[in-house]
């Protein structure tokens, strides 16, 4: 990779070693984008940071050290403490790094307005399950990154799920779908297991089977690339079990309660991307 | 397997053709458990056979000849037409065969390669025969073996849980839609943290509660949008909705 050349050898460093920076780093290691011994984090305490010596990285508690020695370097700090952060490896950072903030609601313009003019920022909107390889992430450039770096950043993070380049106005939305819609999926999925306990299904079974459920059918959606309307009608027999359980579902209004949901993490992710 | 020694080489049989048949038959050769040619299949016509055809399974129009050439056997005809299936296999059937019948109502799609199935035993058919067909179905998903009583609770829960999790899926894109992100985006993002947050789940093995609050951020996007989740009676709604499928599956089964 070009932009590795000035540093040997390719080295990923993160600012910041919480979950979301814990989940990428293991995602890059299991998926052997990158050896363990070859990424640095750095943060203020051990607290964080004794997960990636368990993972076989290196740690520090210092935060210019990650750019000094990393070309590929993940800005995952908690957003409120970030601009200072930046203030502090500004000095630091060159024309080959590049940078990728993490950061929910911090736009790439205060990123860029904080480094120096060179700098390649990208801004990625993760989620959870980046642990278990199965996130989904988009990915938006700033003025200084081009296609290959976005492409470059797409390839690694393949590692932790699906990763989509987007427009940098749909980040927020992705917070409140991909990001917040964890919580979602796992509040339907309890209620789903909860039906079945009604009826007379013991906890353990009804949550297993409600999960698998939901992971077979992702899978349907996801591989096949039907519409869920389209899936929806193929598996509805006229007079069935499913049809009786849709009309329950339509009566209670499922749709509009899902879609306030959505919006309403949207509008707050905005909002905070304004503060 | 004891059961198949009478029946030599090892033989699955469908009798029934239709698409939960082909769904089981192609998962269980995909995963290598069964030869394609050791696959034999039975139906009416030729309307469904030429799927299994072009698997590489033997067909036939016989229903009987399915029975003696196969140890164990999937009955996967249509409900209404099994009675008379049976009466018609009976003579052939033997304490060799190893029986399974695939319950009405269970969608095509709970046995692609992540299905969630279950199974329950008939009276002659011990610990044994159940785990090799819970470990000839782990080419099609998640097996468990239950009790009867709760086969009409998974078909409303595991069955048509498929459309409403569509539902569920569609309704998350559409919000995602309706704050400006364009519509294929947004129902693969929708998909992808379906997929990602039930893996977690089964993976972890967390309670979905405890999942939840460990990624609710104090006055963060997660906690306002789940107080809409609430105000909108998404739970209530759901639990609905497997009632009502359970309720009539269990209706169904009276008939």
């Amino acid at each position: 990779m070009a932009a590795a050349e000035g540093l040997a050898p390719w080295r990923v460093g993160f600012v910041g070693a919480g979950r979301m920076a814990e989940a990428i780093a293991r995602g890059l290691v299991r998926a052997g984008k990158v050896e363990a011994q070859n990424v640095l984090a750095s943060a203020p305490s051990n607290r964080n940071l004794c997960r990636f010596q368990a993972l076989g990285c290196q740690t520090t508690h210092n935060n210019q050290e990650v750019l000094q020695s990393c070309s590929l370097v993940f800005l995952a700090t908690k957003p409120h403490t970030l601009p200072a952060v930046l203030v502090e490896v500004a000095p630091v950072v060159t024309g080959e790094h590049i940078l990728v903030s993490v950061a929910a609601g911090v736009p790439l313009s205060t990123l860029e307005e904080l480094l120096p003019p060179s700098a390649r920022v990208l801004r990625i909107s993760p989620n959870l399950p980046c642990v278990v390889q199965e996130g989904a992430l988009v990915l938006a450039r700033g003025r200084r990154a081009g296609s290959s770096e976005a492409e470059l950043l797409q390839t690694l993070l393949a590692a932790c799920g699906q990763c989509e380049e987007v427009p940098e106005a749909y980040m927020d939305i992705h917070t409140g779908l991909g990001g917040s819609g964890v919580a979602f999926v796992c509040t339907f999925s309890e209620a789903l297991a909860e039906g079945a306990i009604k009826m007379g299904m013991p906890s353990d079974l009804a949550h297993r089977i409600a999960a698998q459920t939901l992971l077979g059918t992702a899978k349907l959606l996801l591989q096949e690339g039907r519409h869920p309307a389209q899936l929806r009608t193929d598996v509805c027999t006229p007079g069935g079990t499913t049809i009786h359980g849709l009309h329950a579902l339509e009566q209670g209004g499922l749709r509009a309660a899902t879609m306030s949901a959505v919006e309403a993490a949207t509008s707050r992710a905005k909002e905070l991307s304004r503060k």
